[in-house]
């Protein structure tokens, strides 16, 4: 099992894995993501209270789990990276993080959209979206702080660091703000928690998530080859690949 | 006896291989000069040496055992002396003796006056360190050599800053300690004369082109 | 153990003695935090009841912003002159040396935000529920803001800009300021502020045990 995380973890055998696997799964991605919007904009019904302002959830909800994902998966591969010091976890951290901190920027957009026929005004201070505001200012705390260093090694591993403060505090963050909230404004419109979503209305979500999940995958692939490229440019595998 | 050792040690630093395979073994009394040109990666091997930074490959053994597992217990066996002073300007220099004193872990008795008189500042104890001169600064960080009780020393250009009278009194602190059973790294890029001991080199460098 | 409780004492003595010495950075960040407190009711007006509101939180962002000041001159002469280097390669646990560091901090930054926080208090005659909430909070906060702030000065010491740190501190830092506000509202209107303090003092121990820890790993990366 180590030996294989070791084989895994040579940025070249990732980089050939990686060009071979990320091209299936953009086509996944691709499927799930047009069956999800065909089935959440034109097959599910209007909801009985929200119309058709509530089919934003299809870009929402995926949006906002992955933004959380993103950030989990960022602290795993810093934690691993802090232990067993493996270049390519470094690498996953580091690509991620810009595409995490989309995520949570659509989320926090498509939030605010949805919040205009919802409440009248785009922005209300929501716990949810209070969180996620916060979220937004974590990862962009981890890729200032990335982009500060010139040594890329030094600059993953502090970003480690970080990221794994960050994601003891997300708990904590998360609960201080429902608390406030709730302190507030009385309890909130909660949106997801409805007991029941029909299953016309939940297989396209699960498209989506799973179109979001594929999409963070691809984009993840594509961004970490070239990230190994220059992470790796002196070593002699890479000479050859550029040139050809 | 003791025994210090570094295996295989490879350092890559910004994507450029300072060195590479380099094996040294170093036992009580050895004296060892890491020469080559700016860049060469001299204080990097210091720095490797000492545990500051990890090489990128390789391990360093004290006593057979690897020093980044036991780390303490390597630490409290070294004194490195890098390119700066550690002393604080806002300290006077026998308040600076004082903070190496307790880090160094010594608990003897040391008569600060006499330190700074062997070292060629005396009746310095209650100045400022902003208000002396460059040399002097770098004779109290120096005064370590004479303070710490560890037998393994790394010293990142001792020699900076001093004059040729304060280079004869490291170069003899240095030797001293060597002959009482210690062990030196050091760089410099100036001319030793250090004729009564035998000085082993390692040169560094031209192995990135 | 005597050993290590000297070392502990030597450092934390002598980052005393340097930031009474050095008292730039000392007296300019606790003067930022006061002119800043004094800025609100200057442009809100002297009402006192809208003051004793808005007062109380003024004081805990001003409090968190000085703190981001403060926290960048702790680990940068260390770092500049070589310092940390010794304190890394020490035969003393680094997480020892660094918590005497964080200490000597709290004890020149967050008892004086305190005592001008309280001073001020007075000055602006806020009542004495909110006072006790104000000196709870704070007592409680101020310690985390140095512990938290201490991990996020080493990963930026010697970064051009202290706006990085500021970046990284403020978001981390935002349970600390929602639970203390919290709590001072809570007390101006009569009602206990016991729940809050017990998160305030869960996240202490936490950041106590976490915070040293963290910033010994981070000092290590810093210098490799």
């Amino acid at each position: 099992m180590y030996k294989w995380i070791h084989q895994f973890g040579s940025p070249k055998y990732f980089y050939d894995i990686s060009v071979r696997l990320s091209k299936w799964i953009a086509i996944v991605c691709a499927i799930s993501f047009i069956g999800g919007l065909y089935g959440g904009l034109v097959l599910a019904p209007a909801d009985y209270q929200q119309g058709d302002s509530f089919r934003i959830i299809y870009l929402h909800v995926p949006a906002a789990w992955m933004s959380l994902f993103v950030y989990l998966v960022i602290a795993f591969s810093g934690a691993v990276s802090l232990i067993w010091h493996i270049k390519i976890t470094d690498i996953i951290a580091r690509a991620s993080a810009p595409i995490g901190a989309s995520f949570t920027f659509l989320a926090l957009v498509t939030g605010a959209i949805w919040g205009k026929p919802m409440w009248g005004t785009y922005w209300v201070w929501d716990a949810r979206l209070t969180s996620e505001l916060i979220l937004l200012f974590l990862y962009l705390g981890y890729i200032a702080l990335q982009s500060a260093f010139s040594d890329k090694r030094i600059a993953a591993r502090a970003g480690a660091i970080l990221v794994l403060i960050g994601v003891i505090n997300i708990p904590i963050i998360h609960y201080s703000v429902e608390w406030w909230s709730t302190l507030h404004q009385g309890p909130t419109i909660s949106k997801l928690d409805k007991p029941s979503i029909h299953l016309t209305m939940l297989i396209p979500l699960l498209l989506m998530v799973l179109a979001f999940k594929t999409f963070y995958i691809t984009t993840l692939l594509i961004r970490a080859r070239s990230e190994i490229l220059e992470y790796e440019y002196n070593s002699s595998w890479v000479k050859k690949y550029v040139i050809k | 006896m003791s025994k210090f050792s570094i295996n295989n040690l490879e350092c890559v630093r910004q994507n450029n291989i300072l060195f590479q395979g380099l094996n040294i073994t170093i036992k009580d009394h050895g004296l060892l000069q890491i020469n080559g040109a700016n860049g060469s990666g001299k204080s990097s091997l210091l720095q490797i040496c000492s545990g500051l930074i990890e090489p990128t490959a390789g391990e360093i053994l004290w006593n057979d055992k690897n020093t980044k597992k036991y780390r303490y217990e390597f630490q409290s066996n070294i004194l490195y002396l890098g390119h700066t002073n550690a002393i604080k300007s806002s300290l006077t220099v026998e308040e600076n003796m004082k903070v190496m004193h307790a880090m160094a872990g010594t608990k003897s008795k040391i008569d600060y006056s006499i330190i700074l008189e062997k070292i060629g500042i005396p009746n310095t104890n209650e100045i400022l360190t902003c208000n002396i001169s460059a040399g002097q600064k770098r004779r109290v960080g120096l005064t370590r050599l004479f303070i710490s009780k560890s037998k393994l020393w790394f010293l990142d250009e001792p020699f900076n800053a001093l004059d040729e009278q304060g280079k004869k009194i490291i170069e003899k602190i240095i030797i001293k300690h060597c002959k009482n059973g210690g062990i030196v790294f050091f760089t410099t890029h100036q001319e030793m004369e250090i004729n009564n001991y035998p000085l082993q080199n390692i040169h560094l460098g031209n192995n990135n082109a | 153990m005597l050993e290590y409780i000297n070392i502990f004492y030597v450092i934390f003595k002598r980052d005393l003695t340097l930031t009474f010495r050095e008292k730039t950075d000392f007296i300019n960040s606790l003067a930022f935090f006061i002119i800043i407190v004094l800025l609100f009711p200057l442009t809100f007006g002297s009402k006192s009841e809208l003051l004793n509101t808005i007062i109380p939180g003024i004081i805990w962002i001003s409090a968190l912003l000085a703190t981001c000041l403060s926290l960048e001159t702790i680990f940068r002469s260390d770092f500049e002159d070589g310092s940390i280097e010794q304190l890394v390669l020490n035969r003393y646990p680094l997480i020892l040396l660094v918590s005497a560091k964080i200490l000597a901090h709290w004890i020149t930054f967050g008892i004086p935000i305190i005592v001008i926080s309280l001073t001020l208090g007075v000055i602006l005659s806020l009542s004495n529920e909110i006072m006790m909430a104000l000196f709870i909070t704070l007592i409680l906060g101020t310690p985390i803001l140095s512990l938290l702030g201490s991990v996020m000065a080493v990963l930026t010491m010697g970064l051009h800009g202290s706006m990085l740190l500021s970046i990284l501190i403020l978001p981390l830092s935002m349970p600390v300021l929602i639970f203390s506000t919290i709590a001072i509202q809570n007390a101006s209107l009569g009602l206990p502020i016991v729940a809050e303090t017990y998160f305030l003092a869960g996240i202490l121990i936490l950041a106590i045990t976490l915070a040293p820890i963290a910033a010994a790993s981070a000092l290590r990366i810093r210098l490799s």
